[in-house]
């Protein structure tokens, strides 16, 4: 607290009021001018808590009036002086309960914290990857086929549909799909047949799950025409294009086309239907 | 070349009179150099007796004609509370200015007149009050101290005008940088307990202490059983016990209330403290781990790590073949302007460390390799043989190299029975230093240092330094 008392004149601009920070060497011109006889305690105050309360008056020649001052010492400067005045926080909020105590050593519980701490971001890693796994993996595979053209990618036949010894054709992933419905008289025929004339010999049983039902792709295996069922010299089918046989089986006989039809995956769901893909 | 000539010629003579094996000579020869095994056993042995009141009275007779006594006391800053943290250390100012039977100019009369120099020293854990001195005013000597530390006067006129000086005292040590650095490096390493104060005290406490919390600080802390007379010098040790019984019987050696301050146990916390001013020219850091307490066995071992590692000052001309290799390192890249490794041991605590001073544009790379030879030479299967004998080596020397002096000694002597008991000889230390193996080098390292966290305090332009969670990963490797 600090009240100045002056004469009216243009102090304002003559006196400086310093921060704290005012050089030691001013003060020593000027404290003695400054001491208080006496303050509060009986003690005698020193140099340096004197640093917040000063008053630098500059002399003025021209002025000619006197400038007293009175000053009062409220206590505790709050300046920091000394690195020994920094205090560390207490920090009791953060801490553990076993380091609460600061008259226990540390020791004794550091194993004990650092193996939770270290199993905790363990944890929490492993978490982490499988989440981040998923994310990542359910990212991707939303570039795979969606469920609408997954649907295509089955489809269901109707085998009461088919009476014997015709053959129809599906639409099946942009493809021909030939479903067979055999006689008996076929089946035995190509169930009997030599493996040592065939170009790409294949038991009829290696391509059938049920004799009656003969299901391959409708794509010939030389080029890529659609054959023409229930035609050809192996009573099965023939293909247009370069003339190649297939047999009930849809095995090649004779032509250029060098595999054997395709066989896809497919299972029966009953005795009536069928699924393929 | 004249000198080499003189070399030639000498080592010439004295390979001729080595082949003659001259009796004379060679007696000669053998006075001239004693063997560092025959000097430790031929050291004088450390007499300790105990007094009535439990004071202990320690003496090494050297033969010189000086000596040094004192008083060594088991008192300092960790006794103290917040309130009066500081106590020991205005105490210590307020020694030399006047006892009862002695005001402050005929006391500093007889001391000059005996042209003896009388000094004390406060530190956490101990405070000293000690005279050197010739070995004839013995009994002079320990009078005045016996004056100094029981009958000081302390007037208040005194008490107020050492204030300023104590609060000067504070304004210069801002100055010392190492000082404020390890000061730090306590505050947060032991943050919350006592060995945190700072053996100065707070400008606050400078402000405030009284007459009366001095006196109750001496009657709390200044008993016969903490304090122990140690002599070196030309001095016998009945004389000094004989001296001891008539200055010091009156010793008091029980407590107001039986109230006994007992040391507890002071918690390590890893943590960091920054003094951030871009305005200084060099960074002051410290990095320090939780150590060895003054008794323990694993001591020794990390005495010889820390002789490993070494020190270095840029100043000291030593360049890149340096054996320590961070102190090469530190020569070649020019890391830092000086280094040291470091190991303060309390009764049940301590810290082990690094203390660098470096510019601001190298702090990193310094914490990175002095974390580096921490846990790379010390931890993993890295220290060599050779890097442990070189450490017993110099640690050995740097031990024998330190008693250089009556004051040294009598230091050494006051600090040991205060610490251990007895004085332990320097033959002790040579065996102890002896039994290290780099295994055990590894294996006490790896107890203190690996994975453990370290308390970092860093004065100066430190905006490189590493954020804390780096130098604790930094205190270990990934290895599998």
């Amino acid at each position: 607290m600090m009240s100045i008392a002056a004469r009216r004149s243009a102090i304002g601009t003559c006196l400086q009021f310093t921060k704290p920070t005012v050089n030691a060497s001013v003060f020593s011109r000027l404290v003695k001018d400054f001491v208080p006889a006496a303050s509060a305690n009986g003690k005698v105050p020193h140099l340096i808590s004197r640093v917040n309360h000063i008053i630098r008056p500059v002399r003025d020649p021209l002025l000619s009036s006197q400038f007293y001052f009175r000053s009062e010492f409220t206590g505790a400067t709050g300046i920091r002086l000394a690195h020994t005045d920094i205090k560390v926080p207490d920090f009791s909020d953060y801490r553990r309960p076993e380091v609460q105590d600061p008259n226990k050593s540390s020791q004794d519980s550091s194993e004990a914290r650092k193996v939770f701490s270290y199993l905790v971001t363990g944890a929490t890693t492993v978490v982490t990857v499988y989440a981040a796994k998923t994310v990542v993996s359910q990212f991707v595979s939303s570039m795979s086929a969606s469920a609408d053209v997954l649907a295509l990618s089955k489809i269901e036949v109707k085998l009461a549909d088919i009476p014997e010894g015709r053959n129809m054709t599906f639409k099946w992933r942009g493809k021909p799909l030939f479903v067979r419905h055999r006689t008996e008289k076929e089946i035995a025929t190509e169930e009997g047949v030599n493996l040592g004339e065939l170009r790409d010999p294949q038991h009829d049983k290696d391509r059938v799950q049920n004799p009656k039902w003969v299901i391959v792709l409708g794509v010939c295996t030389h080029l890529g025409c659609v054959p023409i069922a229930n035609a050809g010299d192996y009573g099965g089918y023939y293909c247009p294009c370069h003339g190649s046989h297939y047999d009930a089986s849809g095995r090649i006989r004779k032509g250029p086309a060098p595999l054997n039809l395709e066989v896809p995956f497919y299972e029966f769901v009953d005795e009536d239907t069928v699924v393929v893909g | 070349s004249k000198m080499a000539s003189v070399c030639r010629v000498g080592s010439t003579v004295g390979r001729s009179l080595a082949k003659y094996r001259n009796p004379i000579l060679l007696s000669l020869r053998r006075q001239s150099s004693v063997s560092y095994a025959q000097s430790l056993a031929g050291a004088p042995e450390t007499r300790l007796t105990a007094l009535d009141n439990g004071l202990r009275v320690a003496s090494e007779e050297t033969g010189h004609a000086t000596c040094t006594v004192g008083l060594w006391i088991g008192a300092g800053s960790r006794y103290e509370s917040e309130k009066n943290n500081g106590a020991g250390f205005f105490l210590e100012h307020m020694a030399f200015k006047g006892t009862k039977k002695h005001p402050q100019t005929a006391l500093e009369q007889e001391v000059e007149s005996m042209g003896a120099h009388l000094s004390a020293y406060t530190s956490r854990e101990h405070t000293a009050y000690y005279m050197k001195t010739l070995a004839k005013d013995l009994p002079k000597a320990v009078e005045l101290l016996s004056e100094v530390v029981q009958h000081c006067s302390l007037n208040e006129a005194d008490v107020e005008q050492q204030r300023a000086v104590v609060l000067r005292e504070l304004e210069e040590v801002e100055g010392n940088l190492q000082e404020v650095c390890l000061d730090l490096l306590h505050a947060t390493a032991f943050q919350g307990t006592p060995l945190s104060y700072s053996v100065l005290g707070p400008s606050s406490n400078a402000r405030t202490l009284s007459r009366q919390d001095l006196v109750e600080y001496l009657g709390s802390h200044y008993k016969a059983p903490r304090m122990v007379l140690s002599a070196a010098g030309g001095v016998n040790h009945e004389e000094l016990v004989g001296l001891a019984k008539t200055h010091f019987s009156g010793l008091s050696f029980e407590y107001e209330g039986d109230a006994i301050p007992v040391l507890s146990p002071c918690r390590f916390t890893g943590s960091e403290i920054r003094m951030r001013d871009d305005a200084m020219p060099l960074a002051h850091v410290a990095i320090a781990v939780e150590g060895a307490r003054v008794g323990s066995p694993d001591i020794v071992p990390l005495m010889v790590a820390n002789s490993i590692i070494g020190s270095y000052d840029i100043k000291s001309g030593g360049g890149k073949n340096m054996s320590s290799r961070l102190a090469a390192m530190a020569a070649e890249e020019n890391f830092c302007e000086s280094f040291q490794a470091f190991h303060s041991s309390y009764s049940d605590t301590g810290l082990m460390g690094m203390y660098f001073v470096t510019d601001m544009h190298h702090i990193e790379d310094m914490m990175h390799w002095s974390q580096n030879a921490w846990s790379v030479m010390n931890m993993c299967t890295t220290v060599t043989d050779s890097d442990v004998a070189r450490g017993k080596k110099s640690l050995k020397a740097s031990l024998v190299a330190q008693l250089n002096g009556t004051t040294p000694i009598c230091d050494d002597i006051g600090r040991h029975v205060l610490n251990y008991g007895r004085r332990v000889p320097l033959a002790e230390w040579d065996a102890r230093i002896n039994a290290v193996t780099p295994k055990m080098v590894r294996d006490v390292c790896s107890k203190y240092i690996y994975d453990k966290c370290p308390a970092v305090a860093a004065v100066g332009p430190v905006e490189q330094l590493p954020d804390y969670n780096r130098t604790r990963a930094s205190m270990y490797w990934l290895r599998f």
